[in-house]
């Protein structure tokens, strides 16, 4: 029997949801195991070992350090995963890429003697591929547990994970939803990269576009819509701040 | 028009009964028209207090009931080396509320599905679904079916509703719904005046549609034919979202792609089928990358002419029912026919160009397909260069493959997924046969992993093969580049096979490859060169420095000077192209130069062959498949293709 892959979990700047999503498997993780040996899992396990085929990074950069920890974990895997919208395109992390880092650590830490100490020594924040190469994405916030489960399986049998290029409308559509403009509301749906089974329209909320964009908001056909629906550029940047700050460009072929 | 014996009539009250009778019923499953916010889907009924006859449109066809969004084709178990079983448990339907529009869309669909070529999936559900369908009361918006001539139809249901001031006429239309009335409803014969008032309401119905369109469906076809290259198509879809909303709210895109997906454990799997739709990017994306619609303008513009031109002239319909879902689903409002049409219309009448988006369809034997592969062996792994490897593979059952030299058969890997190989060995009574293989994408690394014995997937052969008949009696010239040499080679050693030789005149090999180490079967073009009357030249685009080569460099078309044209009776000479895109276009030039007919030059070209049996849409160059018209044309019968030679 070929040796299993040797997976390892890392997070950054990140709630940890995804992270969660994994050991949401429950039952199935002993499935998992028997495709993967997991040898680094902060949040399920104490063991660690630095011996590892695949990493999956959860979690934005922030810091110098960070970067740091980010390019030695590069240089130990061969296959780097970013893993949920924090470390594929930044996500809500990146909000706060808006104001200077002074007033951000001003805002949050108020006179408290942080200034000087390398744990809050924060710049811009960045995306894992920002940093290092990354190999495969599993977008979103959180996660979607079939696609872990598809690029894991994936990986296993030596294959190339297939991750949608096309927007979240065709599998709204699938699902039969009203669309959410037809409702009234703003949908990043159109724009933003499926996968997510169109979960969030699904449930009757607009999309957020945590997957990240496959189109960029200054397109002819985005301006046709915004008009249509008497919506500006103004409203879908400040509708990209949520997970897609900053992000002029959009990396379909990842 | 139906006479009185056909039709019933029902109050409302005893209606809801009848519809109750039938939930009760638990052999079937009873769909119905329900309210979804405000507007309308096909779902399961729990009670007749449900159902909405008043619609005016669901958000999806009920297409979802025969082709369903996502499907499970087959399931295999990974632990062994090949067993895998077909998913077709189907449960008796009733579909009740069905408008004319989606019943004709049906029956068009039963043309694509239930063709020469069967699918199993689709006609077993087909089978076992009672349509109940139901005239139209409100009008969409959006809906121009009464352009279309969709707006009431006479057949394709088993029972039609019609209603007509509290009560319901309905219409039989077939056995199957006489013996559910028989069985479940308390109905009366109708008489004379309520038939007339089944008319009154359909008149009535008629004067509600908004939306016209200006040109007559019948000319749909050479009307489009002659606005080709017309503005529009730029001009709206530059304002597409690329989101394909518009095909998979219609019922009549059934466009499918096939995945396959494994348990974690990797225990078991399935191959699913799923919706796929032509505006999105990488429809046409094959493994090594190309896309073959890439402008945004050509995919919107394939989706009008798949409906107006490409369908109706294979199968005879308009493949557009003027239900307007499309239109509604739009958000910049460029996907509605009747917009398109009527705007095409106003733009200045292009002059018909002649060009031709059909090839004929040869006869094909009627089938159904299987999607289950037939297992197979790997007898033997050769490698060829250093991403190329040519595999034997024998049939489990020991039959012969059969086919031609050009035909294609698709190789299966369970969990990993399926892809077409065009066969490199000529066609033998044994049950063994030759793919060669380039890594390029999963299933082609996956074979590149894979050891003797190994048990793989074959479907075919498929597609349109060499005419090897009509080669008899003919000097040959054939020409390829790179991988073009796999087909190839099954062409050339048909033909220098001692028992088929004598039947050709002279022959020419021409054969390019990009460097010295990228020539493949180089043993046997060293045997062809000693074949009589068989001349064989090779060229190699460049050679780096260290590589050993003494022949021709330059692109194969440096070759041609070097062949004696003197010799060589162009009229009575059939030539043969394979290889990559770039290469026909310079390659047939040559040719024409030649003096060669355009009749007599044969090309074999590469598409996304998905479903190797013309409905998954994937491979489509205009209106031809190239899985079943191809991959082997004639070149005159394709030159006006605009799609072919981009």
């Amino acid at each position: 029997m070929k040796q299993k892959p040797r997976v390892a979990v890392f997070d950054f700047a990140s709630c940890e949801g995804c992270q969660l999503q994994i050991a949401n498997l429950e039952e199935e993780i002993l499935e998992l195991i028997e495709i993967v040996d997991i040898v680094s899992f902060r949040e399920v396990m104490k063991e660690h070992n630095d011996n590892y085929d695949i990493a999956l990074v959860e979690g934005s950069i922030m810091r110098p350090m960070d970067e740091e920890r980010l390019r030695d974990i590069r240089s130990k895997a061969k296959i780097l995963v970013a893993l949920g919208a924090c470390a594929t395109i930044g996500g809500v992390n990146k909000i706060r890429n808006q104001w200077m880092h002074d007033e951000v650590v001003r805002t949050v830490y108020g006179d408290a003697p942080v200034y000087g100490n390398e744990l809050f020594d924060v710049s811009k924040t960045k995306a894992v591929n920002e940093i290092v190469p990354v190999d495969y994405y599993i977008h979103g916030c959180p996660i979607n547990r079939d696609e872990f489960k598809h690029v894991i399986t994936s990986l296993a049998l030596g294959k190339k994970p297939e991750i949608p290029r096309y927007p979240v409308c065709v599998e709204c559509k699938k699902n039969e939803n009203i669309c959410q403009f037809e409702l009234g509301n703003f949908c990043l749906g159109p724009i933003t990269r499926a996968g997510c089974k169109a979960i969030c329209p699904t449930h009757n909320s607009p999309c957020e576009g945590c997957r990240g964009l496959i189109k960029k908001a200054e397109t002819k056909c985005v301006w046709e819509v915004l008009q249509r629906y008497n919506l500006s550029y103004e409203d879908i940047r400040r509708r990209c701040t949520m997970y897609n700050y900053g992000k002029e460009e959009c990396n379909v072929d990842e | 028009m139906s006479d009185s014996n056909d039709v019933k009539i029902i109050s409302k009250s005893d209606f809801d009964t009848f519809v109750n009778n039938l939930i009760k019923n638990a052999y079937f499953e009873v769909i119905g028209v329900k309210e979804k916010q405000e507007r309308y889907v096909f779902d399961l009924l729990e009670s007749a207090d449900e159902l909405c006859l008043d619609h005016d449109v669901t958000i999806l066809p009920p297409k979802k009931y025969f082709l369903p969004q996502t499907e499970i084709l087959m399931s295999y178990d990974l632990t062994k080396s090949f067993n895998v079983k077909e998913n077709l448990e189907v449960k008796p339907r009733i579909i009740i509320g069905m408008h004319p529009y989606d019943v004709i869309a049906l029956e068009q669909m039963d043309k694509v599905y239930l063709d020469s070529q069967k699918d199993d999936f689709y006609k077993k559900r087909r089978e076992k679904t009672i349509i109940i369908a139901s005239d139209i009361q409100n009008v969409s918006d959006r809906s121009f079916a009464a352009s279309m001539n969709t707006n009431t139809t006479d057949k394709g249901f088993d029972l039609l509703l019609t209603y007509i001031e509290d009560k319901y006429t309905i219409t039989i239309g077939s056995q199957k719904g006489k013996k559910l009335l028989e069985k479940y409803a308390k109905v009366k014969d109708a008489k004379e005046a309520d038939i007339k008032k089944i008319e009154a309401v359909r008149k009535k119905t008629l004067k509600k549609y908004k939306k016209k369109v200006k040109i007559p469906k019948e000319e749909w076809s050479s009307f489009l034919v002659a606005k080709y290259d017309s503005g529009v198509w730029e001009e709206r879809s530059d304002r597409c979202m690329e989101c394909s909303s518009c095909t998979m709210v219609c019922p009549t895109c059934y466009c499918y792609d096939v995945k396959d997906e494994v348990s974690l454990n990797l225990k078991k799997g399935d191959r699913t089928r799923t919706w796929d739709g032509c505006l999105l990017h990488d429809f046409t994306k094959v493994s090594s990358g190309e896309v073959f619609r890439q402008d945004i303008k050509d995919r919107y513009r394939h989706r009008f002419f798949r409906k107006g031109n490409y369908l109706s002239e294979r199968y005879g319909f308009i493949a557009c029912v003027g239900c307007g879902r499309c239109g509604i689903a739009c958000l910049p409002d460029i996907a509605d026919p009747s917009d398109v049409i009527n705007s095409l219309s106003h733009h200045k009448r292009l002059d018909d160009t002649g060009k031709f988006f059909i090839k004929q369809e040869t006869e094909v034997a009627e089938t159904n397909i299987i999607h289950i592969p037939r297992k197979a062996t790997i007898k033997r792994i050769e490698k060829l260069t250093d991403a190329e490897k040519l595999f034997k593979i024998e049939l489990d059952d020991k039959k012969p493959l059969g086919g031609k030299p050009g035909q294609f058969v698709e190789v299966s890997i369970f969990g990993i997924g399926e892809a077409p190989f065009g066969l490199a060995s000529p066609p033998s009574d044994s049950p063994t046969f030759e793919i060669a293989v380039r890594k390029v994408g999963n299933v082609t690394s996956k074979l590149h992993e894979m050891s003797v014995g190994d048990k793989i997937g074959i479907r075919g052969p498929l597609g349109n093969g060499f005419d090897v008949k009509a080669m008899e009696g003919k000097n040959l010239l054939l020409t390829s580049g790179g991988i073009g040499m796999y087909p190839m080679r099954s062409l050339i050693n048909y033909i220098l096979d001692k028992k088929n030789r004598k039947k050709f005149k002279e022959i020419i090999i021409l054969y390019g490859a990009k460097r010295p180490k990228e020539i493949l079967f180089l043993n046997e073009v060293e045997e062809w060169k000693k074949c009589d009357d068989t001349t064989c030249k090779l060229t190699v685009d460049r050679c780096e420095q260290g590589e050993c080569w003494s022949g021709d460099i330059g692109l194969i078309t440096t070759l041609f000077p070097k062949i004696r044209v003197d010799k060589l009776d162009s009229k009575n000479t059939i030539a043969v192209v394979i290889g990559p895109p770039i290469m026909y276009k310079f390659v047939i030039k040559a040719l024409q130069t030649m003096g060669i007919p355009d009749e007599n030059i044969l090309v074999s070209l590469e598409r996304r062959m998905k479903c190797g049996v013309g409905k998954c849409g994937h491979c489509q160059i205009n209106g031809v498949y190239v899985c079943k018209e191809g991959p082997v044309f004639n070149y005159k019968e394709i030159r006006n293709l605009p799609e072919a030679f981009e």
